[in-house]
């Protein structure tokens, strides 16, 4: 069942380092899909998803604030979806700075330093959260 | 709007056949966006159209989304490159998935696991192909736009049609 409020069992999913999924509409209509590095645990009705290009996202979330976001908890055979809405962005303040190092650390892991840099932090606010457990692989999976 | 049919060129023929992993997104009736996990995917032998495979997860919204306004975006990228492309298309049927469509999705697993291991060393090999769940529907698209998504200044950039400069 959806929830309204981040749970606490979504935090370590957040912080484990897996990209997430974004999806936005622009105003006309075109869904636009992406991958993003980080999802910011904010509180438990808000997360900050990170600003680094001039990107359609962002020109989305401006003109229409709906998005959703899928995070992966790869080890726990499971991921989180969530609908949220665009409230504001932030170019300074602890939620920036927290995210800004997450993000050169993020980049420095994975061979993307000196090209994640962080914009500004945009604020979402939670309208529903869903677990979606996966079925366990076994060997029949291959025959098939 | 007049969609204009557009050819997958041939070097992101052959990224697709070593890509990773993918994500699919649409919208409602009230412009909400909603995205689903792929489990394999495929193009057309006249390289204009592209086949998901998804699996059992809101499928009814994904369907009545499809339905009623056809538009729909996916993003695959081949990890860790980061190597990434959207292909922005029009809905143009579904199936249940057959039994062939099982070799497309074992690939892509294998080719997942294979990227995953050095990130996850402990982790037993069933868990890691967990992650490509097996799929329920099959669905076809006309491809109608190409952009680039790998991280950096040119992410974004619309590749196919190209951008008149």
């Amino acid at each position: 069942m959806p929830m309204t409020r981040l749970p606490p069992e979504i935090r370590p999913v957040l912080e484990n380092g897996t990209p997430a999924a974004m999806v936005t509409c622009s105003a006309d209509g075109k869904p636009n899909t992406t991958v993003i590095s980080q999802v910011y645990y904010v509180d438990e009705a808000h997360v900050a998803l990170s600003f680094q290009f001039f990107s359609k996202t962002i020109r989305n979330v401006r003109e229409n604030p709906r998005a959703f976001v899928c995070v992966f908890d790869i080890a726990g055979l499971a991921h989180w979806v969530l609908q949220l809405q665009f409230e504001r962005s932030e170019t300074e303040g602890p939620v920036f700075d927290a995210m800004d190092m997450q993000i050169e650390a993020i980049a420095s892991m994975t061979g993307m330093s000196g090209i994640f840099k962080l914009r500004a932090a945009d604020i979402y606010r939670v309208h529903s959260v869903e677990r979606v457990q996966h079925p366990r692989w076994t060997a029949s999976w291959s025959n098939g | 709007m007049i969609a204009f049919h557009i050819l997958i060129p041939g070097k992101l023929v052959r990224f697709l056949e070593h890509a990773n992993v993918a994500f699919v997104g649409v919208r409602d009736r009230d412009l909400v966006p909603f995205g689903h996990r792929v489990s394999g995917w495929q193009v057309g032998a006249d390289q204009r159209t592209m086949t998901i495979l998804v699996p059992d997860e809101f499928l009814e919204k994904l369907l009545e989304s499809l339905k009623e306004n056809g538009e729909l975006a996916i993003t695959v990228e081949e990890f860790p490159s980061h190597e990434t492309y959207q292909f922005k298309g029009r809905y143009l049927r579904h199936r249940a998935v057959q039994e062939d469509d099982g070799e497309m999705v074992e690939r892509v697993r294998r080719r997942f696991v294979k990227s995953l291991k050095p990130m996850y060393a402990d982790a037993p090999e069933d868990i890691l192909k967990s992650f490509i769940s097996p799929p329920s529907l099959a669905i076809e698209f006309d491809v109608l736009e190409i952009y680039l998504q790998t991280p950096g200044p040119g992410a974004g950039t619309r590749l196919v049609p190209p951008v008149e400069q």
